[in-house]
């Protein structure tokens, strides 16, 4: 058997995928009946239809064909992601200059073309707009430096 | 007449000068992400729902609203000036648009296109007084059942329009659903879906989902795409169109306004759909036919005018049954839900200032537009000289700044992050994420009007259709599903939403 469509199969291995997290994790929730709805009854009816979905995609992937697999450029993708978690660390223990200032060159090292001076300046400004709207403007309750330093 | 009273009470919320303020701030940021290519304007709205938590629900649905349709007037700019269209709703008026701004004619492509848009703000809004309070009041009506029926219709719609594939289109709504189940179940109490998590016992955050998936997977999907070089034409030159392009563009603008506000009430329709098919109509109704493709006027008059449309008319439906039809109304009745009120027809009846203030400020936002755009055409176009590069960094940081403000919670971060992996793997395998953040905002409110229904009907599924108002909203899905199914159809559906 062939894969004729890579891109519907994929698709379809990925809410494949979902369906059956969703179906083993609603398992143990009371399904109940349907004049009295459980938290189990309409999860498991959507993870049923998920998979149902994906069985289409998987099946009609090998009988029709259809467009290959674009090229994954996981590395960017993944520097952002990184970038993102850390500054979710960072944040509270750190305060948001730090984090900040790691996030804004982590992303711009994701890019193509990378220039240091640049992205310093970037990273200043960001730091400087950040701190002077979320904190002193919106009075949002973020810590700018790493706890325990004096206040500014 | 109520409806001058109704418009009294939205003036005088509307033009307070705290209101008018967030208006003006809303349809400045709108045009300036309209000019600039790569962010849109349901990244931006997903970027400033956190700064709305600080402002009253009033002054937040102004600024968020005045962002979407000023986004509309700014993607018209960059697509006449420099043939990108800045908002995917001004992909077809680079055809024309561009062409008379080579010819020359730039002024008076801009003028129309401003003209346009004006008017059919100003009909949409009308539309909108008129139409919402007998909608409203019909809505009042509804019970569990006719409300799930009407939760699957507009679902059904919304993956209708959608691009590509059908199925997956209907994968990512269930998907959405499933994940807006995510949490504690309010009927029982029981925790579901939270893998031992404790930062997941109150649901996936609706901010940190949307931002992930248009903020962060769609900077990832930009970087591999070549930076794309801009030529601006010549100079604009006088922006009055003439008397003769006036009267020429006369009817486009009429048809054009109609259409756009016919498709934006449709759920998945707005702005986008409204551009593409008043383009279209133009091409087949005009007379003279004259040469469209090679710079008429009224290729780019009939789909500015119908975008602007479409774009206020898609506030009808999240306004007074409070479904959303498209991304950015997800956003809004986000935005409300983080502001404690229940999106739906109560809103009208309840919050009349709420309501009636929004749509007199959409008009007021119209009217600023008009007069902030064409004088400050020289400063959009130098910005887009501002390059991706610098642009990306910033919106990450905004959207990592907001997801932790919203809950103060380094967790989100994680889900932001892992749903950024995931939305760059679905628009990789053409999965349109659209569907997928109605499912999610729908997901709890048709669990709980399914669950009332069948209590009510003590487990009789027919009740769905013996109520004649259920039945119809789920023949017109079933309807809906038939004909995208039909080949005929489906291939005319192909060319019209290609790009």
């Amino acid at each position: 058997m062939r894969i004729r469509a890579p891109k519907d199969f994929w698709a379809g291995v990925m809410f494949g995928g979902f369906a059956v997290i969703a179906l083993l994790a609603a398992r143990g929730y009371s399904v109940g009946s349907a004049g009295k709805m459980g938290p189990g009854y309409f999860p498991l009816l959507l993870g049923g239809v998920l998979g149902v979905l994906a069985a289409v995609l998987i099946g009609r992937s090998v009988v029709l064909d259809g467009e290959p697999l674009p090229r994954f450029h996981v590395l960017p993708l993944a520097v952002i992601a990184t970038a993102v978690c850390l500054f979710g660390f960072f944040i509270e223990p750190f305060g948001l200059v730090v984090a900040l200032a790691v996030l804004t060159v982590l992303s711009a090292a994701a890019g193509p073309q990378f220039r240091l001076p640049e992205t310093l300046a970037l990273t200043v400004a960001l730091i400087v707009f950040s701190v002077g709207v979320f904190v002193y403007a919106l009075k949002l309750s973020i810590p700018i430096w790493p706890s325990g330093w004096p206040s500014l | 007449m109520d409806v001058f009273a109704n418009l009294g009470i939205g003036f005088a919320v509307a033009l307070t000068l705290q209101n008018v303020a967030y208006c003006f701030l809303g349809v400045l940021l709108g045009t300036i992400i309209g000019v600039l290519p790569g962010i849109g304007p349901v990244t931006t709205v997903a970027m400033l729902l956190p700064i709305s938590f600080t402002l009253s629900p009033e002054s937040a649905l102004i600024l968020l609203a005045g962002i979407y349709y000023g986004a509309q007037y700014g993607g018209s700019t960059t697509a006449i000036l420099v043939n990108i269209p800045g908002e995917a709703s001004s992909v077809v008026t680079t055809i024309d648009g561009h062409r008379m701004a080579l010819a020359g004619r730039a002024g008076p492509a801009l003028g129309i296109a401003a003209i346009g848009s004006f008017f059919a703000g100003t009909v949409a809004t009308l539309l909108i007084v008129v139409a919402a309070p007998p909608l409203a009041a019909i809505a009042l009506q509804f019970g569990p059942a006719e409300y799930f029926s009407l939760m699957v219709c507009g679902l059904v719609a919304a993956v209708v329009l959608a691009h590509g594939s059908l199925v997956k289109a209907v994968a990512m709504v269930v998907l959405g659903l499933l994940l807006g189940l995510v949490g504690t179940d309010i009927n029982s109490g029981a925790r579901r879906f939270n893998f031992g998590m404790t930062g997941l016992a109150d649901g996936v955050e609706f901010v940190a989902l949307s931002m992930a998936i248009y903020g962060i997977a769609e900077v990832a999907y930009n970087l591999e795409k070549g930076q794309q070089t801009s030529v601006v034409a010549g100079a604009v030159g006088r922006v009055w169109p003439s008397l003769a392009d006036l009267r020429t563009c006369a009817g486009a603008i009429l048809r054009g306004t109609g259409l756009g506000a016919m498709l934006g009430v449709l759920p998945g329709g707005g702005a986008l759909l409204a551009s593409f098919a008043a383009y279209t109509l133009e091409k087949n109704v005009a007379r003279p036919p004259r040469r469209f493709g090679e710079g008429d006027i009224r290729g780019v008059a009939a789909p500015e005018s119908a975008n602007n449309a479409g774009a206020q008319t898609s506030f009808i439906p999240m306004l007074t049954l409070g479904i959303p039809g498209n991304p950015t109304m997800a956003m809004m009745i986000g935005a409300l839900m983080i502001h404690g009120i229940a999106p739906g027809p109560r809103v009208m009846t309840d919050r009349p200032g709420l309501f009636w203030g929004l749509i007199a400020s959409m008009w007021l936002g119209n009217l600023m537009l008009v007069i902030l755009n064409l004088p400050l055409i020289g400063l959009w176009v130098r910005l887009l000289r501002v390059p991706y590069r610098l642009l990306y960094p910033a919106i990450i940081v905004f959207c990592c700044v907001g997801a932790y403000t919203i809950n103060s919670k380094p967790f989100d971060l994680g889900v932001m992050a892992f749903f950024a992996i995931f939305g760059y793997v679905a628009l990789k395998l053409d999965c349109e994420p659209a569907p997928l953040i109605l499912g999610f905002v729908l997901g709890p409110m048709m669990e709980e009007n399914l669950r009332r229904a069948l209590l009510i009907s003590r487990g009789d599924p027919m009740v769905f259709v013996q109520e004649p108002i259920s039945l119809a909203f789920l023949l017109v899905a079933v309807g809906l599903l038939v004909v995208i199914a039909a080949p005929t159809i489906r291939r005319k559906r192909e060319e019209a939403l290609q790009e």
